[in-house]
C-alpha cells in the first residue's frame, strides 16, 4: 500500500522545491533569532514569578526550605486528607511520609494507579514567565501515567531548577529528552462558551512545592 | 512650516466619477497651503479593482500606464488609501512580473514619490494644523488599507485634532472592516451587509454628524447604509473636512 | 451509550458544500449562533491582543518562527527523511500515504492488525480533512472523539467550525441538551462545570479500557523522530499515555527541524491560539518507551496535496500554517458568519486560501472571495503568511479558469470588469465611460439625487445601500472648465 508512496511523496516535496542551491545546515543557522533568550531576574525575582503564576492557574504553591523540605513534604501531605498515595520509583526514601500508603511504581497497572489518591513526584524544571513544569518522567518524575491517573499530583521543584524563560528551559537540555510533559496549571477547557472550566482530565489538584536554598530570603 | 512645492493629483477613477467633492477640496486645501497642483487628464484608474477580483492581466496595463504618467512628477498625491495601498503593496510584484528593466527603475524612483493625502500633508508638508474650520460632531472611521497596509497610525488623528470646533468622537472597534471590501460588496453582499450592520452599530453610537474617513469606498458604502435608514448622520471624506473654513464651508453643508 | 453513526461530513466537504455567499445565508439569520461566535471570538482575541502586548519581543518571536517555518518548507524532504529515520530508530512506524483515501487505508489496515473494535481519538483536524470517522464507522470500528469540544459535535452530530475552539458555535445550554439526550442524564445542569464533569466521567472509562487511539501532530521533530502534542484537557496526554497502540496522522507540514525550535513555536502557539502563556498540558513522546505508555507507534505522514503547493512561490507560505485559530479569531467575515459557511473543515482566512489549493481549485472557487481583504489575519498570524496576498493569487486562478468557460458570458461582474478595462485603456474612452454611466444611472435616480434600487447585480448594492447619483459633472471636467476661466 504505502510501498512506492513514500518514494512519491519525496519526488513530488522536491519537484516542488525545485533545486535548492542553499545548504540545510548553513540555512538553520541564518534564521534569525533575535527573541529574549536569557531573562534579567535573579532568583527570588525568578521564584516569585513562578509562585505568581503557578497561583494564577490555581495550583496550590507552598514554599520552604531545602533544609526543611521533608517535613514540608509531609506536611502538605497530611494536610491534603489523602490516604493512599503513588510514588516514582526513585523517589527519594525521606520523602515517603509515614501517615500514608505509598504504591511505589514497579510496574503498577493503570487499575492499581487509577485506586490511589494522588503522586508525589521530583521535577526537571520550572518556566517562571509560564508557571511551566516541566517532567521529563525521571526515576524521581516517574512514568507519564503516573501524573496523569491521580487526582492530586504534589509537585517538588528546587529554586535552582526555576529558569525565567522558555529558551532558558530548551539552554537547559544537554539531549533532547524522549519524554517530557509541560504541565502549565490543572487541566482546563474553555470549549463551552470560552468559560474556563478546570479538571477535566488529568489532576484536577496540582500542589507545588517550591524549594529555596537554606539561607536566601524570600522576595 | 509650509514648503511651496507642486503635487500631481491622482483623484482615482471612482472619485473622479462620483465624489468629485472631495477633489475640488483637495485642490482647495492644497492650494491655500501653498501648493501648486497640477492634474494629470490622462490619468484613469489605477488598476486595484481588477487586481484584487482577479483579473491580474488587466491591472498590469493599468499599473504600467500609471508609472508612465507619473515619472517625472515631484510628488503624487491620492486621496485614497486603498489606491495608495495598491500603489505601495501590489505594483512592486505587478511591475516586476511585466520584466521590463526601464519601467522597474521608473517605478523605483517613482514610489517613494506617491503619498496617500494624510501623508502628504504630515511627512511632505509637516503641516498638522491646515487651518480648517468645522463645527460639527464627527467621528473617524479607519478604513483597513489606511490602518493596516499604509500604517497610517495617528495622521488622521492629528489632522483633525487641529480642526477648529470640531468634537472628534472616538469610534469602538475601529480596527474592524466595515466590509465594503470592493466587489466583495456585491459578490458577498449579505454578509458584507452584516458587517455594515456591526460598524454601523459603533457609528451610530457615537451620536456623530459626520463619519469620515480617508476613503470614500469606504463612506459610500456606510453612508449609502445611513442614507437608506434616514439615519441623522452623513459620511463626509477627511480632505472636504480639512477643507472647509469659516469663509468657505464644505460644500453641500446645509 | 448510543454513538451517532454518520455516513459523511456533507457540511465540510468541499466538493458537496454549497459556494459561500449561499452557504453563509442560514448562518447569518441563525442571531443565536452569531453571538456566540462573537462572544467566543471576543473572548479569544482579547486575551490574546493582552499576552501580545505583554510580550516585549513578540515581533522578534514571530519573526523567527515565521523563518523557521519557511525554513523548513524549504528543506521538507531532508527534514522529512530525517524525522523517519530517527522516530524509526526509536521504534516507531512511519508509514506515507500520498492522499487521504491512502491514508485512511493504511489506517484502517493498522487497525484491523488490532483488531480494534472502538479507538479512541485525539483531535486532529487532520483526521476531518482525510473523513476519517464514516470510513471507520463503515468498517465497524466505533470512533470515539474524546476532546470536550469534538465530543459535543459528535454527541450532537454536528460539524467543527473552528480549527481551535470547535464547537465555539454551541453554548451551554445546547450542550447540555446534547448531553442529557445522549449520555441520558437527564437533571443535567448546563452550567459549563456541571456539563464538564459529566464528559470527564463518561470519557475515564474508555480512557482506561480501549487499546487504540489515533490523535494528530502539532510538532514533528527531525532532530529526534519526537511528535509533540499541544492541549488544554488532558485528554491527549490520556490518548497517548494508556493505549497500547499509539497511531499519529500529521501533514508533512507539521516537522520542526529541532527540539529547541519549540521554543520559538509553542511562545507563539499559545498566545495566538487560546490567548494564553502556555497552554495546560504539551506532551512530547519519541517512538517507543519501554514500560511507558503506548509499545506500538504508527506515525502517518500526510501529502493530500501539500507538496503541489511547495512548487508555487506565492502559495508556498500557505503551509508555514500552525493552526492556532488567530487569523478566524479576528476575522471580520468569519465573526458574521461562523465556520460552517466555509465548507471546509479549516475555516477563516486560512481555510479560504488551504481549501482551494488541497482541494481542486474548482471546489473552493467561491472561498478565495469570502474576505474583504481587511488583512487583520496578516497582523496577527505568529507565522506571517500574507493571507490577502494569497486570496489575491488564487482569485487570480479562478477568474483564469473563468477566461477559458463559456459561463464568463453570463458573468455580469466578469463582462463589467472586462468593459472597465477598456474604459480605463486611455483617458477619452474613461470620460466616455462616465457620460455613458450618467446617462443609464439617470432613470435609477430619485428627485433626491439618490438611487435607491438597481437591476441586476447592481440590485446586490441596493439591497441594502442607497447609491448617490452620479454627479452632473466630474472631477475631470470641474478641473478642464477651472483651467479654461483661468486662462481668460
Amino acid at each position: 500500500m504505502t510501498a512506492g508512496s513514500r518514494e512519491l511523496v519525496l519526488e513530488r516535496v522536491r519537484a516542488g522545491l525545485g533545486s535548492v542551491e542553499s545548504e540545510l545546515k548553513s540555512d538553520y543557522a541564518n534564521s534569525p533569532r533575535l527573541y529574549t533568550q536569557r531573562g534579567s531576574m535573579n532568583v527570588n525575582q525568578k521564584l516569585a514569578l513562578m509562585v505568581e503564576r503557578l497561583r494564577e492557574y490555581d495550583a496550590a504553591v507552598v514554599e520552604c526550605r531545602e533544609s526543611a523540605l521533608d517535613e514540608s513534604i509531609a506536611a502538605e501531605i497530611a494536610g491534603s486528607g489523602r490516604r493512599t498515595l503513588a510514588a516514582p520509583e526513585g523517589l527519594p526514601r525521606q520523602w515517603l511520609a509515614s501517615s500514608v500508603e505509598w504504591r511505589i511504581d514497579h510496574d503498577l497497572t493503570n487499575q492499581q494507579i487509577e485506586q490511589v489518591e494522588g503522586v508525589v513526584t521530583a521535577s526537571f524544571c520550572g518556566i517562571a514567565e509560564s508557571g511551566t513544569i516541566v517532567l521529563h518522567h525521571s526515576l524521581t518524575e516517574g512514568r507519564r501515567v503516573l501524573t496523569l491517573l491521580p487526582d492530586w499530583h504534589l509537585c517538588v521543584l528546587r529554586a535552582s531548577q526555576v529558569v525565567e524563560t522558555l529558551p532558558e528551559y530548551f539552554a537547559r537540555c544537554a539531549e533532547p529528552p524522549p519524554l517530557a510533559t509541560y504541565i502549565s496549571g490543572p487541566s482546563a477547557t474553555a470549549d463551552i462558551e470560552m468559560t474556563r472550566i478546570k479538571g477535566v482530565h488529568g489532576p484536577r489538584f496540582l500542589s507545588v512545592l517550591v524549594v529555596r536554598d537554606d539561607g536566601s530570603e524570600r522576595a | 512650516m509650509v514648503a511651496a512645492m507642486r503635487t500631481s493629483l491622482f483623484i482615482t477613477c471612482y472619485n473622479d466619477t462620483l465624489f468629485p467633492e472631495t477633489g475640488r477640496a483637495v485642490v482647495r486645501l492644497l492650494e491655500r497651503l501653498g501648493v501648486e497642483v497640477e492634474f494629470r487628464p490622462a490619468q484613469t484608474c489605477c488598476g486595484q479593482m481588477h487586481a484584487n477580483t482577479g483579473f491580474r492581466g488587466e491591472a498590469f496595463s493599468q499599473a504600467k500606464q500609471f508609472v508612465k504618467l507619473y515619472a517625472d512628477a515631484e510628488s503624487v498625491v491620492i486621496p485614497s488609501s486603498s489606491c495608495a495601498a495598491m500603489i505601495r503593496d501590489q505594483y512592486p510584484s505587478l511591475i516586476d512580473d511585466l520584466g521590463n528593466e526601464t519601467l522597474r527603475c521608473e517605478f523605483k524612483g517613482l514610489l517613494p514619490r506617491v503619498h496617500e493625502l494624510s501623508e502628504f500633508l504630515i511627512d511632505k508638508l509637516g503641516v498638522e494644523d491646515v487651518g480648517a474650520y468645522f463645527p460639527h460632531r464627527v467621528t473617524y472611521h479607519a478604513s483597513c488599507h489606511g490602518l493596516r497596509a499604509l500604517r497610517l497610525g495617528d495622521r488622521p488623528f492629528r489632522l483633525l485634532k487641529n480642526v477648529r470646533g470640531l468634537d472628534l468622537a472616538s469610534l469602538d472597534n475601529l480596527d474592524r472592516c466595515c466590509g465594503f471590501g470592493g466587489t466583495f460588496s456585491v459578490k458577498n453582499a449579505e454578509v458584507s451587509s452584516a458587517m455594515l450592520t456591526a460598524k454601523l452599530q459603533d457609528v451610530r453610537s457615537t451620536r456623530a454628524e459626520f463619519c469620515t474617513a480617508l476613503d470614500n469606498s469606504c463612506l459610500m458604502h456606510l453612508g449609502g447604509a445611513l442614507h437608506r435608514e434616514f439615519a441623522p448622520m452623513r459620511t463626509i471624506h477627511m480632505a472636504e473636512i480639512l477643507a472647509s473654513t469659516e469663509e468657505l464651508p464644505a460644500e453641500g453643508l446645509a | 451509550m448510543n454513538h451517532p453513526v454518520r455516513e459523511s461530513h456533507p457540511v465540510l466537504d468541499p466538493r458537496t458544500a454549497a459556494p459561500f455567499p449561499e452557504a453563509a445565508l442560514p448562518v447569518l439569520r441563525n442571531a443565536q449562533l452569531r453571538k456566540n461566535v462573537a462572544h467566543a471570538t471576543d473572548v479569544i482575541q482579547g486575551k490574546r491582543n493582552r499576552l501580545v502586548a505583554e510580550k516585549t519581543d513578540w515581533l522578534e518571536l514571530r519573526d523567527a518562527a515565521s523563518a523557521l517555518r519557511a525554513h523548513v518548507l524549504e528543506h521538507l524532504a531532508e527534514y522529512l527523511e530525517q524525522f523517519e529515520q530517527r522516530c524509526t530508530a526509536s521504534g516507531g512506524v512511519v508509514h506515507w500515504a500520498s492522499d487521504g483515501a491512502e491514508a485512511r487505508a493504511i489506517i484502517l489496515a493498522l487497525l484491523r492488525e488490532e483488531n480494534a473494535t472502538e479507538v479512541i481519538k485525539i483531535k486532529t483536524m487532520t483526521s476531518v480533512e482525510i473523513q476519517l470517522n464514516p470510513a471507520l464507522e463503515q468498517a465497524g470500528i466505533r470512533a470515539i472523539e474524546t476532546d470536550l469540544a469534538e465530543l459535543i459535535l459528535q454527541l450532537g452530530e454536528d460539524e467543527p467550525s473552528h480549527v481551535v475552539v470547535p464547537a465555539l458555535h454551541v453554548n451551554r445550554s445546547q450542550v447540555r441538551e446534547i448531553f442529557r439526550r445522549r449520555m441520558g442524564l437527564e437533571d443535567l445542569q448546563d452550567d459549563p462545570q456541571a456539563l464538564t464533569a459529566a464528559a470527564r466521567t463518561y470519557l475515564r472509562a474508555k480512557f482506561l479500557s480501549v487499546p487504540t487511539a489515533i490523535g494528530g501532530a502539532n510538532f514533528l521533530i527531525a532532530e529526534t523522530g519526537g511528535v509533540s502534542v499541544v492541549e488544554s484537557e488532558g485528554n491527549g496526554r490520556m490518548c497517548l499515555t494508556l493505549p497500547r497502540t499509539m497511531i499519529t496522522l500529521a501533514g508533512i507540514e507539521k516537522v520542526v527541524p529541532r527540539y529547541r525550535d519549540l521554543e520559538v513555536m509553542l511562545q507563539v502557539l499559545a498566545r495566538s491560539a487560546t490567548g494564553e502563556r502556555m497552554n495546560p498540558y504539551t506532551s512530547i513522546w519519541t517512538g517507543v518507551t519501554p514500560g511507558d505508555g503506548p509499545q506500538r507507534f504508527h506515525v502517518v505522514l500526510l501529502d493530500n496535496g501539500r507538496s503541489a503547493m511547495l512548487g508555487r512561490e506565492k502559495e508556498r507560505q500557505t503551509l508555514k500554517c500552525i493552526r492556532c485559530g488567530a487569523c478566524m479569531n479576528t476575522c471580520p467575515v468569519y465573526r458574521q458568519t461562523g465556520g460552517h459557511a466555509y465548507g471546509s473543515v479549516y475555516p477563516g482566512p486560512i481555510g479560504a486560501i488551504l481549501t482551494p489549493q488541497l482541494m481542486k481549485l474548482e471546489h473552493a472557487e467561491t472561498l478565495p472571495y469570502a474576505s474583504s481583504l481587511c488583512g487583520a489575519c496578516y497582523d496577527v498570524c505568529p507565522v506571517k503568511i500574507n493571507i490577502p496576498e494569497v486570496l489575491i493569487e488564487l482569485r487570480a486562478q479562478v477568474t483564469d479558469r473563468e477566461r477559458e468557460s463559456e459561463r464568463r458570458f453570463f458573468d455580469p461582474i466578469y463582462l463589467g470588469m472586462r468593459m472597465a478595462n477598456g474604459a480605463f485603456a486611455n483617458a477619452g474612452r474613461f470620460k466616455a465611460a462616465q457620460r455613458m454611466a450618467r446617462i443609464a444611472l439617470w432613470p435609477f435616480t430619485g428627485r433626491d439625487g439618490w438611487i435607491h434600487k438597481l437591476p441586476g447585480v447592481g440590485g446586490r448594492w441596493t439591497m441594502t445601500r442607497d447609491l448617490r447619483g452620479l454627479p452632473r459633472e466630474t472631477f475631470r471636467e470641474w478641473w478642464e472648465k477651472r483651467g479654461k476661466e483661468r486662462a481668460r
